[in-house]
């Protein structure tokens, strides 16, 4: 199990132990955590799983990929440098800590 | 003995007894008539479909797989392939890029509604949503109006298996053969007039500079108009006889037709036309003490995660405000389903206009006809009548 945090719209923060192998979104999902739509089910194909990436392990995180890139150009909220989709996060031990700000608007 | 067999016509008219015992006492089940294992439970689910390099889609993912579909379309191929075809398709289906759609499908929604004014009693499936579903389809893929008729026909029997010799049998595969040759036809029409849709952009795609192999094309688009026709014809049905069976949710949805989307999700959980795809082990992988072999096929029963209590509190009860995210209705991670949103929004304003012609009304049957597939899930007839 891998400790991430997530922060809702509404400044809730959520401390959740997350399963090695599923994706950030699929961990917020299925616990509940407000804000994150989803609506495409993790293909990447919706931006609709937005959150900022925070803390020192943020710097850690794989690069995304293209289709990853391509598919933030939708995303509702701003974009910033720090934006990700999070179904395209994979969790890992070496992710452990890792803040996830979900944006304030998905679509 | 526990036995799990998904030709049987018991479980196609109702696997949820089954699937309770699978996830309780079996959780990594073979079952010797479906010749694989079956993963019933929502966590095991979802970790399957994030590890695509061991549960693999490149030897197909069609319980019962049609023949040389394996490797050509996106639901049966693997990352970075998959990715790349999707990434050439996935730009049509989003949802911002529908919306032009809305119109057009309300206008077909309401032509087929206003047909059912003053009759008390009709066939839901022949006078509305299978033709409102091939309407909607062809307008989505820019199909020729004229053969609608016979591509609902034969999108309706390619999905279907026969239930005794547990394969496709001759008219499956004759409906399968039927629709390449349509769809090669359409491929022909685009190439000569390209016209900027979906179809004759894919007939021209390149991945990495290379032209897609002509076995892609066909396919994939073959299985675009099987995989829209069928799994939005089913759960049209599913849905209203979820809406029929459920007074209370009926009339919600029906005063305000906002809960639409709700309901929507509920029934994807519920019970989503979708039940059970497959994948192939590239690894030995040991789970809940049983080792299942690398070659082994695994059934991921989608419909069986949907009513896992360690997911879904009271999964059995029809709640509306549930709002239950995470579901499988749609299966989840790289495979997907591509459709998302054009079938939320193709149910919910077909049932929008539906609802203003025909806002109560029960179901006339308690037993119902159900279709015989291992893999999807929908009664074949559902009479209604007003209440
Ligand atoms: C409510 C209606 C629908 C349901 C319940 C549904 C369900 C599903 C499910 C469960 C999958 C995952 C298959 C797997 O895990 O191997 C899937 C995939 C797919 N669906 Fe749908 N579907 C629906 C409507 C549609 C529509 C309208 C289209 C197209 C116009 C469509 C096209 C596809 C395609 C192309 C895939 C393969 C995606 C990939 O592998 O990347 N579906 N669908
Ligand atoms: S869930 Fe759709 S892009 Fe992440």
């Amino acid at each position: 199990m891998v400790k991430l945090t997530f922060i809702e719209p509404s400044g809730a923060e959520v401390a959740i132990e997350a399963q090695e192998g599923w994706s950030a979104m699929q961990v917020a999902t299925s616990k509940g955590v407000e804000g994150i739509d989803a609506e495409c089910g993790g293909s990447c194909a919706c931006a609709t799983c937005h959150c900022y990436v925070e803390g020192d392990v943020a710097a850690r995180l794989p690069a995304p990929l293209d289709g990853e890139l391509a598919m933030l150009d939708n995303v509702a909220a701003e974009r910033r440098p720090n934006s990700r989709l999070s179904c395209q996060i994979k969790v890992t031990p070496e992710i452990e800590g890792l803040i996830l700000r979900v944006a304030e608007v998905q679509s | 003995m526990f036995v799990f067999d998904p030709y049987s016509p018991a479980i196609d008219a109702d696997p949820f007894p089954a699937y309770r015992r699978l996830r309780d006492e079996f959780p990594c089940f073979w079952s010797p008539e479906a010749g694989m294992w079956v993963l019933s439970r929502h966590a095991d689910i979802v970790t399957a479909l994030n590890d695509w390099q061991t549960y693999s889609s490149a030897k197909g993912n069609l319980m019962t797989e049609l023949p040389n579909r394996a490797g050509a379309t996106l639901g049966t191929t693997d990352p970075p392939r998959h990715d790349r075809l999707r990434g050439l398709i996935q730009h049509a289906f989003m949802k911002r890029n529908l919306e032009t759609l809305a119109e057009p499908i309300r206008a077909i929604a309401a032509e087929l509604a206003a047909e059912l004014a003053g009759r008390d009693r009709f066939d839901y499936i022949g006078d509305f949503s299978s033709k409102f579903t091939v309407r909607v389809l062809f307008a989505v893929l820019g199909l020729p109006m004229g053969d609608e008729a016979t591509v609902r026909e034969k999108a309706v029997l390619m999905v279907q298996s026969d239930p005794v010799t547990r394969t496709k049998g001759p008219e499956h595969i004759a409906a399968y053969e039927w629709m390449q040759a349509y769809a090669a036809r359409i491929i022909a029409l685009r190439r000569a007039e390209p016209c900027g849709d979906l179809i004759s952009l894919l007939s021209s795609a390149e991945i990495d500079g290379d032209r897609l192999e002509e076995r892609e094309v066909l396919l994939t688009i073959t299985t675009l108009i099987m995989a829209g026709v069928e799994s939005l014809a089913g759960f049209l049905v599913m849905f209203a006889l979820n809406l029929a069976d459920h007074a209370e949710a009926r009339r919600a949805v029906v005063a305000d037709p906002a809960l639409l989307a709700d309901a929507i999700e509920e029934s994807l959980r519920y019970n989503t036309s979708a039940q059970r795809f497959r994948r192939c082990l590239t690894r030995d992988v040991t789970l809940h003490g049983e080792t299942m072999k690398a070659g082994d096929f695994v059934c991921l029963a989608y419909g069986a995660g949907n009513r896992d209590e360690r997911q879904f509190p009271n999964p059995d009860v029809y709640d509306i405000g549930r709002k239950p995210r995470g579901h499988l209705g749609f299966g989840g991670s790289v495979h997907a389903c591509l459709g998302t949103a054009i079938a939320r929004m193709a149910v919910r304003i077909g049932m929008e206009e539906l609802h203003r012609v025909v806002p109560d009304y029960a179901r006339v049957e308690t037993d119902l006809p159900w279709m015989p597939s291992s893999t999807f899930r929908s009664p074949t007839r559902l009479d209604l009548v007003r209440a």
